[in-house]
């Protein structure tokens, strides 16, 4: 039996989908901007999210989850928040199975991130450029490679791709 | 000289992508064409230069365009934006495929903004040059200043270059910076706090070993330097105009300015000028920046023909 306030009292278990645990208390909608959930109100497809906030945790004190039923979160995009959040873990649910992902730090993240230099080329309109960043590990901070512009990690959420 | 294994069909988008040999290698070549009689008149006859400037531009549009020239390329393109199929808003990525279909067999871009140069050579099958991307790079600039400093003392290496102005959005200072890695060379960055090295070139610096000095006024270093390379602070750069009124006199170079200075001080200057450079220098030993502007028609001679594989 979970803590009072834990996650299990507050809803149940998903079938199909993807869990996104661990992430820090009181971040989730840093989370769900990175993971763009807002495009799923376009898909109109049969997807709920549930988001817990402030849930208690063993490892953690506390932490948020979010409970995505009948949509698969692209690893890719689980690299991306694991830039921000490196103590994410992601579980994918198939048929009530589940595997365990752990993101890593991509090398490069082409298309999702804008630049932060306005100036730059990937921003200029009606150019076709697909943005490409390259991640500089040591420093945590992405360089585009257009412009050579640096991006933190910490800034990561605020430069995805809308 | 050339064709040359380095250079052969190379972009040049960056000075970062260029290692010690490849420089000495660009500035032998442009030695040989000044100095050691090596003709290039006519050695890329039949092909074609696309000269592509988004953005006005006067000497460099003219030293390639007249570089082409003397190589005996068909120079096609247009020297800014006004009646050009820009000003009706037609994209770089469709005006390259455009004339790579006219069969240009290199480019040479001057484009507004950053990283333009390398979204071009991703699109094109033929070199790129930049002649300028925003406030990014300007690689060849970087090649004649080398060349220019070369030609004052014969050497690089040993050399204390300050650099001196607006550093963060000056083209030409990233790129002099990025090809000065390469030399054993100290450097000291001369620009008030908001206009000093943006973090990725000092960055590069450090990953590179090249720990760069600052310093906020040229009085503080100006006895120390060999070279001083000047560039413009522009009054729009800084946000509050009384920070400029404050901080202009701090970067205006004139005989005052240079009352410490070593005699065998050469003073570099892209060009062009406004106030920043006062022409009371001009007459002095410390002038360099003329003899610097006349190496960049030999410079994109030499330039071209290594690659495009003319004269060897």
């Amino acid at each position: 039996m979970a803590k009072a306030g834990g996650e299990r009292m507050l809803v149940s278990r998903i079938e199909e989908g993807t869990v996104i645990d661990h992430i820090p208390d009181w971040r989730a909608d840093t989370v769900s901007r990175v993971l763009r959930l807002d495009k799923l109100a376009r898909m109109q497809a049969d997807i709920s999210v549930v988001i817990l906030q402030n849930v208690s945790s063993k490892g953690l004190g506390r932490k948020d989850i979010i409970k995505i039923d009948r949509w698969h979160v692209d690893e890719r995009d689980a690299d991306i928040l694991c830039l921000v959040f490196p103590g994410i873990t992601v579980n994918y649910i198939d048929e009530g199975k589940v595997s365990k992902y752990a993101p890593r730090v991509p090398d490069t993240i082409e298309g999702r991130l804008r630049c932060p230099e306005l100036n730059c080329i990937s921003n200029a309109e009606r150019e076709p450029v697909t943005t490409r960043f390259v991640t500089l590990k040591k420093e945590s901070v992405l360089q585009c490679q257009y412009c050579d512009a640096l991006l933190g990690f910490e800034k990561v959420p605020d430069h995805v791709r809308t | 000289m050339g064709p040359s294994a380095d250079f052969l069909g190379r972009d040049i988008v960056s000075a970062r992508d260029f290692k010690r040999d490849q420089y000495d290698e660009i500035l032998r070549s442009v030695e040989d064409l000044e100095k050691n009689g090596v003709s290039l008149d006519g050695a890329l006859k039949g092909k074609i230069a696309a000269l592509l400037f988004f953005e006005p531009s006067t000497r460099t549009y003219s030293s390639f365009q007249i570089a082409a020239d003397k190589l005996g390329m068909t120079v096609s393109g247009f020297a800014g934006p006004t009646g050009s199929s820009i000003t009706k808003g037609e994209t770089l990525h469709d005006t390259v495929r455009m004339f790579e279909g006219y069969g240009a067999d290199v480019f040479v871009i001057r484009h507004s903004k950053m990283g333009a140069a390398r979204f071009a050579a991703e699109i094109s099958d033929v070199p790129v040059i930049s002649a300028g991307d925003g406030s990014r790079e300007h690689p060849t600039q970087a090649m004649v200043d080398l060349y220019a400093i070369k030609k004052a003392f014969g050497r690089i290496d040993g050399l204390k270059v300050g650099m001196l102005g607006d550093l963060r959005y000056g083209r030409t200072s990233s790129s002099l910076a990025y090809a000065l890695s390469n030399f054993d060379v100290e450097i000291t960055f001369i620009a008030p706090e908001a206009l000093q090295m943006r973090p990725e070139v000092s960055h590069f610096l450090r990953e590179r070993g090249v720990a760069p000095r600052t310093a906020a006024a040229l009085k503080d270093v100006a006895g120390s330097l060999d070279v001083l390379y000047v560039t413009r602070i522009q009054k729009e750069r800084i946000p509050d105009p009384t920070e400029y009124e404050k901080v202009k006199g701090l970067y205006e170079v004139n005989l005052e300015a240079l009352r410490d200075a070593k005699p065998s001080l050469k003073v570099l200057h892209p060009l062009p000028r406004v106030d920043e450079l006062s022409t009371e220098i001009d007459e002095t030993n410390y002038a360099q920046y003329f003899v610097q502007a006349a190496g960049g028609l030999p410079l994109r001679m030499a330039l071209l023909n290594l690659i495009l594989g003319g004269v060897r």
